[in-house]
């Protein structure tokens, strides 16, 4: 039975892998019907300022999406989790966002940030006087992608949350308060650990989000733009690739970006063994 | 039990309707074309009832048009697609994608799938024809051809106490102008683009200067562009400064200023002149359009075309190309290239198209739809405007407006956002032209 999960395996991404680092060694005209061998000269081309600045905004953009959604959305599942009456629709409510397809959210976020027209843009100017203008402002649209990104992964973390924090047994907690712990002790010395090994899956696929998902909302927002402040990697591999049209470079990207990737995953869980606590 | 058998026994002949009328539609042995297309918004309806009108007409010939994405995204599959060895038939595809077509070596010359006095080519109005020509000989079928205009606002004109028939011909007239707008409140800002990269593009080509070396890359391959030039850094020092003054506001790439000129938070666009249909329907005030703004002191040149054409795939029957080459004679019949102008703003691309449009008094109820004619039949004949040909123009494209970017925000001098603009250009047609050795 092991037979067809591997030959999907071998199909479709071993294949496809060797292709790549075959291809990140030529240069290879639009059609494909010229190439030429370059050598390393693809990845020598990697060093350039424009890919260091992709790979610096891909940092910090997955670094924001991380940091910001596991902590909103832990505590978002923590008052999910309490027995109020009408919880239900509070509980559909978080979770709504992640049934957006990622090119709906980037339209729908695009239009409330419109810089002539939008609803948000329109506010902010009668605060503060200025139109912020995300075409033109390179840290406001980090600024737009990283909540955009962070909202549409809510519904995602919340229920993996929601769904860890119900299986704590509340015989702990009651250990706990009886012990004489306040709320605050009980979440870091109780709930936190206990919700460790969601915690590491969580931060494993906020960031494998971080670095690939995201590209949706970035193609339709802003396209990598302005002046290259929004192009993360994966946006990038995919410009250089598929619309200038240059197969051989973007596949020494995507080997670096794949090396890269793998390597920070297996980072994560070496780092997890200090703090994961697995009942 | 009877009702039962009833059904089963009208069911079982409806079956046999439905088969028979199948059988009878694929025994005529239907030849379907595919076209893909990147029409979308007012443009995608237009293009379907070309397509409709064609296939009603030819019951043995289907053309299945689909729209595959923006420009970039269409020619992107057309390739993955080719690559596959399942290229679609006809493909759509813009104009600084022709050097990538012409040495894809995966298409058929449109001057070879036509038969000889099928189509007049005589008729193709002259600037289209020439951009798309090799030696004389043309590759890709006209379909939609656009220059830019500049599309102003004649309410908010007059509310800054300017004239509304008096919209600025040079780049001092625009400072002028842009600054009376900007200090009276009319409006936030006065002016934004559509297609920055473009816009950059028709400043040479109407000022007859050369955008790359080689005669645009139409004489031989190009090796440099001149954008880090005097003329270029010039052209981007002027917009940086109207950007400094509150002028020029960035609009985004292709479509997304028009969105602000039609919320009235800008007074005047750059635009192609297909957003003509679009903008005087939706525009909430009296539209004007005119020609670009010129730089004094320069020699007279041409408006640039834009827009896109229908190139033809190689690898198919030759039944199919007989179909394609009917149904490029159906594209250049005036009445319908006469509706494909009225439905969308750009160019019908026969002269005998234009005629119709005249005669049918089109221009005198439309006369924002004329100006873009106007501009384009009215520029001097040089070679400098015939279109710029670059093998890796997308790539380059993008290396332009990413510099812009950085010198209306002042990230970077004008002269240093060209000189990165200009290196890297350089790099992408140096890596292009090895490949092509």
């Amino acid at each position: 039975m092991v037979s067809p999960a591997v030959i999907v395996v071998i199909v479709f991404l071993i294949i496809p892998s060797i292709q790549s680092l075959y291809l990140s060694f030529f240069r290879v005209s639009p059609f494909g019907n010229r190439k030429i061998f370059v050598a390393f000269s693809n990845f020598l081309d990697l060093l350039n300022p424009n890919y260091l600045n992709s790979f610096i905004v891909t940092l910090i953009f997955t670094l924001a999406v991380v940091l910001i959604g596991l902590s909103v959305c832990l505590a978002l599942a923590l008052a999910a989790n309490q027995k109020i009456s009408g919880i239900g629709i509070y509980r559909t409510a978080l979770i709504w966002p992640y049934a957006l397809s990622p090119a709906v959210a980037g339209t729908i976020w695009a239009l409330v940030f419109d810089p002539s027209t939008g609803a948000f843009s329109y506010f902010i100017s009668l605060l503060s006087g200025t139109m912020p203008n995300w075409r033109t402002n390179g840290d406001f649209a980090v600024l737009v992608i990283t909540l955009a990104a962070t909202w549409k992964m809510t519904g995602y973390n919340v229920i993996f949350f929601l769904s860890a924090l119900q299986t704590i047994p509340l015989d702990l907690q009651e250990a706990g308060r009886i012990d004489g712990a306040g709320p605050w002790g009980r979440f870091w010395k109780i709930t936190f650990p206990l919700l460790s090994p969601m915690t590491l899956f969580l931060l494993i696929m906020n960031t494998l989000y971080g670095f690939f998902e995201v590209f949706g909302l970035i193609d339709v927002m802003t396209e990598g733009g302005p002046a290259r402040a929004t192009e993360v990697l994966v946006y990038k591999l995919y410009y250089d690739g598929f619309i200038s049209l240059k197969t051989g470079y973007a596949s020494a990207q995507s080997i670096v970006l794949f090396a890269f990737v793998a390597g920070m995953t297996l980072l994560q869980f070496k780092f997890a063994k200090r703090w994961v606590f697995y009942q | 039990m009877k009702k039962n058998h009833f059904i089963s026994i009208c069911m079982v002949l409806l079956m046999a309707v439905v088969l028979v009328g199948l059988s009878a539609t694929t025994s005529h042995a239907v030849i379907k074309i595919s076209f893909w297309h990147a029409m979308s918004a007012k443009r995608m309806p237009a293009v379907n009832r070309i397509v409709d009108g064609f296939n009603s007409q030819n019951p043995d010939i289907k053309v299945e048009a689909q729209f595959s994405g923006k420009y970039k995204e269409v020619l992107g599959k057309a390739i993955a697609a080719a690559r596959a060895g399942h290229p679609p038939d006809i493909v759509q595809v813009y104009e600084v994608g022709t050097q990538t077509m012409l040495d894809s070596g995966a298409i058929v010359p449109v001057f070879q799938i036509v038969k000889p006095g099928q189509i007049d080519w005589g008729d193709i109005i002259t600037p289209i024809k020439d951009y798309y020509s090799v030696k004389g000989k043309l590759y890709s079928m006209p379909f939609n051809s656009s220059t830019s205009i500049l599309y102003y606002n004649k309410d908010l004109f007059e509310k800054a106490g300017l004239d509304p028939n008096k919209p600025p011909t040079t780049f001092a007239e625009m400072a002028r102008i842009g600054e009376q707008i900007v200090k009276s409140g009319a409006a936030p800002n006065a002016l934004s683009f559509g297609w920055p990269d473009w816009q950059f593009e028709q400043m040479f080509t109407m000022h007859a200067q050369y955008y790359a070396n080689y005669e645009n890359g139409r004489y031989g391959r190009a090796t440099k562009v001149n954008g880090n030039k005097a003329f270029g850094v010039k052209v981007v020092s002027a917009w940086t400064d109207w950007a400094k003054k509150g002028i020029f506001v960035y609009g985004g790439p292709e479509y997304s200023a028009n969105k602000a000129f039609l919320a009235q938070k800008i007074a005047m666009l750059y635009q192609s002149t297909s957003s003509v249909a679009s903008i005087t329907k939706a525009a909430q005030f009296r539209v004007g359009t005119t020609f670009l703004p010129r730089l004094q002191g320069y020699p007279r040149g041409n408006n640039v075309i834009g827009g896109a054409t229908l190139w033809v795939m190689k690898g198919h029957s030759q039944e199919k190309y007989d179909a394609i080459a009917k149904f490029f004679k159906y594209l250049a019949r005036p009445e319908v290239a006469a509706q494909w102008h009225k439905d969308t703003g750009y160019f019908p691309s026969t002269n005998s198209a234009v005629k119709l449009l005249l005669d049918e008094g089109w221009f005198a109820q439309h006369p924002n739809h004329i100006t873009a004619f106007l501009e384009i039949l009215t520029g001097a004949k040089v070679p400098q405007s015939q279109g710029v040909r670059l093998g890796p123009f997308v790539a380059i494209r993008q290396a332009f407006k990413t510099a812009l970017e950085k010198s209306v925000e002042g990230k970077l001098s004008p002269q240093a956002a060209m000189n990165e603009y200009a290196t890297q250009a350089n790099k992408l047609l140096k890596e292009y032209n090895q490949v092509f050795k």
